[in-house]
C-alpha cells in the first residue's frame, strides 16, 4: 500500500513536470505560431517612419524612396509617414515617380514633409502630395519648372538626319517648336499637379507658380508653398498627431536609411557607377559606349547645367529660373 | 510498465502541447487573420492633373506663303553684312526666295563689305545708290557717322530701310572648342536714333499662355495702326524679342505691340512694348528671328514678313541717291543727329 502510494506520488510528480514542460515549450512556440497564423495585418500602428531622400531626384533615389513607401503602406505598424527632403530636383520621368508614390502613401496615411535643405523642383514636385511641409528659415523650396536639354545644335542633328536612311519625315529628327511644347506640356503637369495639392494653401496665382521661382523657408510660408517652420521632430510629432491610428505620444520613430549616397546638385545618382569606401565612381550616362544618345532630355531641377558642354548639350529653353 | 511509465507522460506532453499551440493558432485567426494577397495592396493611380485634356498642347500651325509683288517694278535689295551682323544667310533662303520669284535682286552684302573694311562715307554713297532698299539684321557694331549720314539721305531720297534687331543678351555659340557664351548686343542704336526710335534694355516675356507659341520668351504682338505692315496681319509670333523706345520728337508710328500682360524679363515691369515702329522709310522690328526658317510660318509671321518685302521693294528712290558728300546738303530727309552711336 505504501508502496502504491509512493508509485502514484512519483507518477504524479512526473505528470507535473511534464505538464509544465510542455507548457513551456509551448510558449516559447506560441509566438512562432502567433505571428504565421496573424501576418501582417492587426498589429497596432504605433510607428512613425522617417524616409529620407538626400539628393537627385533620379530613378534610382526615387527607386529607393518608393519602396521605403511600399514598405510603410504595407506595414501595419506604420501610421504616419515623414519625408525627409534634400533634394534639387531630377529628370522629370523619375519626379513624376516620385510624385506618384507619395500621392499613393498620402492617401493611405497621414505623409509630412520636412525640408531639411532643399525641396526645389522635382523635390517639391514629390512632396507637393504630402499633408503637411515644414522647412526651417534657410530651406528653399519652388522652382516649378522643366528645362530641356538637347543637342548642341538642333540644326546639325537634322542634317545628320539627313544622311541615314530613315523610315519617315519626322524620323531621327528634332524641331525647336517640338522640344518647347514638350517643356510646355511638362509643365503643365507640373504646375497642375502643384494647383492640386497645394492650391487652397497658395496665397499666389498659378501664373506667380509657372514662374517657377524659388523660396526661403519664411517667405513660403507666408506664400502657401509651405506650412510650417519647425524641425524633424515637429514633423514627426504632426505625422503622429494626424494619424489616427496612433493615440497620444506612445509611438515609435523608424528612421529609414537612404540606399544611394548622393551629393552636389548634378551628381544624378544613375552616374554613380560604383561606391569605393568615400569615393563615388561617376559614369557620365553620355560616355557609355552606346552609339546612340537621347536628343533631349527633360528635367525638373534647380541649379545650372554643369558641364554639359563635354557631352555637346546645352540648355536652350527653360523657365523663368529653371 | 516501463513502456508506460514513458508513453503516457508523453502523451500528456504532445497533447499539452498541441492544445496550447491549437488554442494559439484559433485565437490568432480569430484576432485577425493572414496576409492580405498582392493584389490588395496594389492600388493604381491617374491623376486628374496627368490626363491630356489638362496637359495637352499645340503648337502653332505652320501654314501659309510668303509673296511679294512688284508695285514700283524689279528692285535690289542689300542685306547688310558690314556691321558684325549676327545672322545665318541660308536662314533667310524663304525670304530670298520669295523676292527673287518676284523678279527683284537680292545681295548678301557686297564685295568691299565681306572684306570687312571700313566704309568712307563715299564708299558707303555709292554701295547705297546700286540699291533701292537696306536690309539690316542684328546689327553688332555701331553704323560710322559717315554711313549715318549716307542713310539719312539715303531715306530721305526714298530709299527703304528695315532694321531687324536683338536686344541684349546672352547668346551662345559653338566653336572648335566647344560652346562659348557672350553678350549679343543691338549695334545700331545710333543709325536707329536719327529716326526716333532706339532698341529698349530688356528682352520681353508672357506667361500667359494664351500670349506665347508654348514657351514664355516666345511672344505675340499685335497690330497697332494701319498701313502696309499690317495688312491683313492680326497677331505675328516673336522669339526673344526686344522693345522699341521712341527717342526725341519723333513721327514715328507704332506698328505692333507686344500682347497685353508682356513684362521685361530683368526690370519685371508690365508696360505696352512697342516691337515694330515705323518712321517713312524706316521700319525698325524689335526681333530678328521671326523671318528664319523655323519661325516665319508661326502666327501671321508670313504675312508679315511678305509686307515688310512690299514695304522694301515699294520705295521709289533716283540712282543718284544718296548723293556723294560733296554735295551735300541737297536732301532733305532724316535729320542728322548728333548723338553718339550706341
Amino acid at each position: 500500500m505504501a508502496m502504491h502510494n509512493d508509485s502514484t506520488s512519483t507518477s504524479t510528480v512526473v505528470y507535473v513536470v511534464v505538464v509544465v514542460v510542455a507548457v513551456l515549450v509551448a510558449s516559447v512556440l506560441a509566438p512562432v505560431v502567433w505571428s504565421a497564423t496573424q501576418g501582417s495585418d492587426g498589429a497596432d500602428r504605433s510607428t512613425v517612419s522617417v524616409i529620407t531622400l538626400r539628393g537627385g531626384t533620379g530613378s534610382a533615389n526615387v527607386a529607393s524612396v518608393a519602396d521605403d513607401l511600399r514598405e510603410a503602406r504595407n506595414n501595419d505598424s506604420v501610421g504616419a509617414v515623414v519625408l525627409r527632403m534634400d533634394s534639387s530636383g531630377g529628370p522629370v520621368g523619375s519626379s513624376e515617380e516620385l510624385y506618384m508614390a507619395v500621392n499613393r502613401t498620402a492617401q493611405e496615411m497621414p505623409v509630412v514633409a520636412y525640408v531639411e535643405g532643399t525641396a526645389a523642383s522635382g523635390g517639391y514636385y514629390g512632396i507637393a502630395p504630402t499633408d503637411a511641409i515644414y522647412v526651417k528659415p534657410s530651406s528653399v523650396v519652388g522652382s516649378v519648372g522643366v528645362i530641356a536639354t538637347v543637342p548642341e545644335i538642333i540644326e546639325q542633328q537634322n542634317d545628320i538626319g539627313q544622311v541615314v536612311i530613315r523610315s519617315g519625315p519626322d524620323k531621327a529628327t528634332l524641331t525647336v517648336d517640338e522640344v518647347r511644347t514638350t517643356v510646355e506640356e511638362f509643365q503643365n503637369t507640373f504646375v497642375g499637379t502643384v494647383m492640386k495639392h497645394r492650391g487652397d494653401e497658395l496665397t499666389v496665382s498659378e501664373t506667380e507658380v509657372s514662374r517657377a521661382g524659388v523660396y526661403t523657408g519664411t517667405h513660403a510660408v507666408e506664400n502657401g508653398f509651405a506650412d510650417e517652420i519647425g524641425s524633424l521632430d515637429s514633423a514627426i510629432e504632426r505625422a503622429a498627431n494626424e494619424s489616427e491610428e496612433i493615440e497620444g505620444d506612445s509611438y515609435d520613430v523608424e528612421y529609414k536609411e537612404p540606399v544611394v549616397p548622393s551629393f552636389g546638385l548634378f551628381l544624378f545618382e544613375e552616374d554613380v557607377d560604383r561606391q569605393d569606401g568615400k569615393i563615388l565612381v561617376v559614369e557620365r550616362t553620355d560616355e557609355t559606349d552606346d552609339e546612340f544618345v537621347q536628343p533631349v532630355k527633360y528635367y525638373a531641377v534647380w541649379g545650372v547645367l554643369e558641364d554639359r558642354t563635354v557631352n555637346g548639350q546645352q540648355e536652350v529653353t527653360t523657365n523663368a529660373t529653371g | 510498465m516501463q513502456l508506460d511509465e514513458i508513453a503516457k507522460p508523453l502523451g500528456v506532453f504532445v497533447v499539452v502541447v498541441l492544445v496550447a499551440l491549437a488554442g494559439t493558432a484559433i485565437l490568432s485567426l480569430v484576432a485577425g487573420g493572414g496576409s492580405a494577397p498582392d493584389g490588395q495592396n496594389v492600388q493604381g493611380q491617374s491623376p486628374g492633373q496627368y490626363q491630356p485634356d489638362a496637359v495637352n498642347e499645340e503648337p502653332d500651325p505652320e501654314e501659309g506663303n510668303l509673296s511679294v509683288g512688284t508695285p514700283e517694278g524689279e528692285k535690289k535689295i542689300l542685306i547688310d553684312t558690314g556691321h558684325s551682323n549676327r545672322f545665318e544667310a541660308d536662314e533667310l533662303e524663304p525670304m530670298v526666295e520669295a523676292l527673287a520669284e518676284a523678279g527683284h535682286e537680292v545681295d548678301v552684302g557686297t564685295g568691299s563689305q565681306a572684306g570687312g573694311g571700313g566704309f568712307g562715307q563715299t564708299g558707303y554713297n555709292e554701295t547705297l545708290q546700286e540699291y533701292d532698299a537696306l536690309l539690316v539684321i542684328s546689327p553688332q557694331a555701331p553704323f560710322t557717322e559717315g554711313e549715318r549720314k549716307a542713310i539719312d539721305k539715303y531715306v530721305g531720297g526714298g530709299g527703304r530701310v528695315v532694321v531687324l534687331g536683338e536686344a541684349t543678351q546672352p547668346s551662345v555659340s559653338s566653336g572648335r572648342f566647344g560652346l562659348s557664351l557672350s553678350q549679343e548686343t543691338f549695334g545700331a542704336n545710333g543709325m536707329t536714333e536719327n529716326f526716333g526710335m532706339r532698341m529698349g534694355a530688356d528682352v520681353l516675356y508672357n506667361l500667359d499662355d494664351d500670349a506665347t507659341d508654348n514657351n514664355f520668351k516666345q511672344i505675340y504682338a499685335e497690330t497697332s495702326s494701319g498701313g502696309i505692315l499690317t495688312e491683313e496681319v492680326d497677331t505675328i509670333n516673336l522669339d526673344v524679342s526686344g522693345y522699341i523706345v521712341p527717342v526725341g520728337d519723333t513721327d514715328a508710328t507704332v506698328k505692333y505691340t507686344a500682347a497685353e500682360g508682356t513684362r521685361a524679363l530683368e526690370s519685371d515691369r508690365t508696360g505696352e512694348y512697342p516691337v515694330v515702329v515705323r518712321n517713312e522709310g524706316v521700319v525698325f522690328v524689335a526681333d530678328s528671328e521671326f523671318v528664319e526658317r523655323s519661325e516665319v510660318y508661326d502666327a501671321d509671321n508670313e504675312v508679315f514678313v511678305s509686307n515688310i518685302m512690299q514695304f522694301l521693294v515699294s520705295g521709289t528712290k533716283p540712282d543718284d541717291v544718296p548723293e556723294s558728300p560733296s554735295s551735300d546738303g541737297g536732301f532733305g530727309g532724316g535729320t542728322p543727329s548728333p548723338s553718339s552711336d550706341r
